[in-house]
């Protein structure tokens, strides 16, 4: 790094000189990882304007793990029918901030959660929140594929099952009520979401484990897709997975986004530039740095400690 | 010499120091193979075998494997054989080997020469700190097959030269009489010292070092696995063979051989009569049997299954989904694991004490179903918290994350993925419940040898009434017999001498039998249900 590029990043981005100070905008000690800039946050940077409706808007979100800060002040709101993409080193909080979407995070007995979350305009942290209706509305697709033993078929109806929207039950069927034709129906349109009808379609009484890791996937995809979300937050769901299979899930969350609202944390910035219409960056420390149009995050980002990241000279 | 120290890449063909290693191997498995036969008395140690007497057949066995193993490891020191040897065998085949000299020495010197306390003592530890010395200082193919091979060779020189022969006996001394006879002792030293020089030849044969000691203890552990297995075998053969004649007595096969039943109002003939599984005892039978006893077990381990895996799944869902993880589970564990290991005839007291006055102050089935209940409940907590702890948390989460309350994923997720660990607790539990002696004696025993018309008929003793308790069921209440209960009063006390039993050592031996068909009958069952619910769980 050049002595002139240094200083005109100074001037452009008030970078803090002196190690371990604290900025003054927050008040907060900044955390940074060894290579990276100094730097206060600045509160335009996680400013994103877009037209439409927000489908989620998050402010002041603070996640405490015991006595680990793990998310400091976030704020932002997530447009509607989009592609959000959550970006950031290991341990920045971008998962954590993802589970806080669907009240995930009350699984873990450790983790306190303070701010607003709302979803159509709805806090969704407040007494008496129905969390299987706002699971329902915000379905999840995790890193590793994790399909429940039982055939493909069942993984997929499970949730509208057990939600009591489908009913093949014995007695359902003794009383000539069985549903098993919207069960097939079902079963069909959320594999075909998920692009993965054409290889499954012969064996869909078949164990789901019997399947590739990409093809499990995809099923969890589907069978997240099977309770009609809204919103689908994915954390990193292509992770685990070759390239091809990779690209297969690329191409399908692109075409989520015309009916669904999707979140993606990726550790792929490639994969982040690809898919997504915003891009979110948080950095060590649990903060959100900064927040736009990908175009502009990737090609023209506003901190010089996301710049350092994509560039990778850290993270 | 310059080549015993390099080992080569790529091996040639198998060389001829390498076969014989190998025959030394495969006789040492022979041998220990006719020890445990001997053992098992399927062979004798004085029938001849091809015109020599058994012992001596071991003992010239031993010698020339010894012998063997010993000059293998001497050709590998002088260097005519290629092999890869560490500077020493090792502390604990050293350790080993003195404690097995310093045994040899001492019985020599204390039995065979006859010195007194000061004599066998100085000669123990003298044989002793030899054995350590020539195991732990010279390099590893003569330190692990010299003291091998020499006990062996020792002990078949023993044999052959009838120090210990047929007719020998060691009486303690002691006051009760206690003694070692020849049958016993002989192929105990016999196997033994085969396991002994089969270690050693195994790690000939692979050129000692690292190799040749993975080979050795392959070896080692693949003949106890073996002889595990053929002692279970032998078992049941054992069983089977003493059981079948009594089991088989009066069987007869054919229509109208049978007695009479009467089913749905048609009364016919069976075609088939087993005395021994049809009747009880009674002075007019031509056959007796153990039919009570048999419907007793069978009632007694379905009651106690019944009762306990219910709760014992309720208690275990409870603690491994429910509850926080801290003291009270803890406690709960502890006291779990407690009861597992409490002994049988304490629940059997508790019975007696607790169940037996509050269910009509008498002996009865069902007071045994509920302490054997008991019994079995520990197990069915313990594998059922562990089987569901084994369930991965990615389900839980997923099951979660699509809205699913949490006794939904319990009841669609976790539990069916357990099953297959809880049956095997089960499994476990039944096979040791349905064994049980003591709480039977203290709970439900009733007369030794009942008569068939005493057998328990659960489910045709149910009676319907207008007045509370509206269902009531006599055959629960009554005091009845089972199997293994039968089998200790048969055995221990001589009971059933009086009555017309007549050949009682065969009737003996046949309810044996017929304990074991039935619980592994239970284990057949039991294993059937995990295999089907295992396949649903897994691909192919």
């Amino acid at each position: 790094m050049s002595e002139t590029r240094q200083t005109a990043d100074d001037a452009q981005a008030t970078t803090d000189s002196e190690p371990g100070g604290a900025s003054p905008g927050t008040g907060q000690p900044l955390e940074v990882t060894s290579g990276e800039t100094r730097e206060r946050t600045r509160e335009e940077w996680v400013e994103h304007e877009f037209e439409g409706e927000a489908k989620l808007s998050v402010s002041d979100l603070d996640v405490y793990y015991g006595d680990d800060h793990a998310l400091k002040g976030v704020s932002m709101e997530i447009p509607e029918n989009s592609v959000t993409a959550l970006i950031g080193p290991s341990g920045c909080g971008k998962s954590t901030f993802l589970r806080c979407l669907n009240r995930m995070n009350d699984r873990i007995k450790a983790a306190r959660i303070d701010g607003s979350v709302q979803l159509e305009g709805e806090e969704i942290y407040q007494e008496g929140v129905n969390l299987v209706e706002l699971r329902k509305r915000v379905g999840m697709v995790f890193q590793s594929p994790n399909p429940f033993p039982k055939s493909i078929a069942d993984n997929i109806s499970y949730g509208p099952r057990k939600h009591g929207d489908l009913d093949t039950g014995l007695l359902a069927n003794l009383l000539g009520r069985s549903d098993d034709d919207a069960v097939d129906e079902l079963v069909e349109h959320s594999l075909r979401q998920a692009a993965l009808w054409d290889e499954v379609q012969d064996r869909l009484d078949d164990n789901a484990l019997g399947l590739s890791g990409g093809q499990q996937q995809r099923l969890c995809i589907a069978r997240a897709l099977a309770t009609d979300p809204e919103v689908l937050l994915m954390d990193e769901p292509a992770s685990a997975l070759d390239p091809i299979a990779t690209s297969k899930i690329e191409d399908l969350v692109h075409d989520l986004a015309e009916e669904y609202t999707v979140v993606i944390v990726t550790h792929n910035m490639q994969q982040a530039a690809r898919i997504s219409d915003q891009t979110a960056v948080f950095l060590t420390g649990g903060e959100l740095v900064e927040y736009g149009d990908t175009d502009q995050v990737f090609e023209d980002p506003q901190s010089q400690r996301v710049e350092d990241y994509i560039s990778g000279k850290f993270g | 010499m310059a080549g015993a120290t390099e080992s080569t890449l790529v091996s040639e063909d198998t060389t001829e120091t390498e076969a014989v290693a190998a025959g030394a191997v495969g006789l040492a498995a022979v041998l220990f193979a006719l020890s445990l036969a001997a053992m098992f008395e399927l062979v004798t140690i004085t029938d001849p075998v091809a015109g020599v007497p058994m012992v001596a057949l071991l003992g010239g066995l031993l010698v020339l494997l010894g012998l063997a193993v010993i000059g293998f490891g001497v050709g590998s020191r002088l260097g005519y054989v290629a092999t890869n040897p560490r500077p020493t065998a090792g502390l604990v085949a050293s350790a080993a080997f003195a404690l097995i000299w310093f045994v040899v020495g001492g019985l020599v010197a204390s039995q065979t020469l006859g010195l007194g306390t000061a004599g066998w003592v100085v000669a123990s530890l003298v044989t002793g700190g030899v054995g350590f010395a020539v195991s732990a200082l010279p390099r590893e193919d003569i330190g692990s097959t010299l003291p091998a091979g020499a006990l062996a060779a020792f002990a078949g020189l023993v044999f052959l030269t009838g120090v210990i022969g047929p007719s020998w006996v060691w009486d303690l001394g002691w006051e009760q009489q206690a003694s070692f006879n020849a049958e016993f002792t002989i192929p105990v030293l016999t196997g033994f010292c085969s396991l002994l020089v089969g270690w050693a030849a195994a790690k000939a044969y692979g050129g000692f070092g690292a190799r040749g000691r993975h080979i050795g203890a392959y070896v080692l552990v693949y003949l106890n696995a073996l002889s595990i297995i053929a002692v279970l075998f032998l078992l049941v053969a054992f069983t089977v063979l003493k059981g079948l004649p009594g089991l088989f007595n009066g069987f007869a096969f054919g229509a109208g051989a049978g007695p009479e039943v009467t089913l749905v109002g048609v009364t016919f003939s069976l075609p088939l009569s087993w005395p021994f599984v049809m009747n009880g005892v009674a002075l007019l039978n031509d056959v007796n049997g153990v039919l009570p006893a048999i419907a007793g077990t069978i009632w007694l381990v379905i009651g106690a299954v019944l009762f306990a895996v219910p709760l014992g799944v309720g208690a275990a869902v409870f603690i491994t989904e429910y509850a926080d993880r801290g003291r009270f589970t803890q406690v709960v564990e502890i006291a779990t694991n407690g009861l597992w290991s409490t002994p049988s005839i304490v629940f059997g007291l508790f019975g007696l004490a607790f169940l037996v006055p509050r269910l009509g102050n008498q002996k009865s089935l069902l007071a045994g179903m509920l302490t054997l209940g008991f019994m079995l409940l520990p197990l069915v907590v313990i594998t059922s918290r562990e089987s569901m702890l084994a369930v991965p948390d990615e389900y839980r989460d997923a099951s979660a994350a699509l809205g699913v309350t949490k006794w939904q994923t319990i009841r669609s997720i976790v539990l069916p993925a357990a099953l297959p660990g809880i049956i095997t607790g089960i499994i476990l539990g039944v096979g040791r419940i349905a064994g049980e002696t003591a709480p039977i004696l203290l709970t439900m025993s009733g007369s030794v040898a009942p008569p068939g018309s005493q057998t328990v008929d659960v489910l045709g003793g149910f009676q319907f009434q207008s007045a509370p308790p509206f269902v009531t069921n006599p055959e629960l209440m009554q005091a009845t017999s089972a199997l293994p209960y039968q089998l200790y009063s048969l055995i221990t006390a001589g009971v059933g001498q009086s009555s017309n039993i007549g050949a009682i050592d065969e009737f003996r031996w046949a309810t044996a039998l017929i304990l074991l068909v039935v619980v592994l009958g239970f284990y057949a069952v039991g294993i059937a249900t995990r295999y089907y619910f295992r396949s649903k769980l897994q691909h192919e």
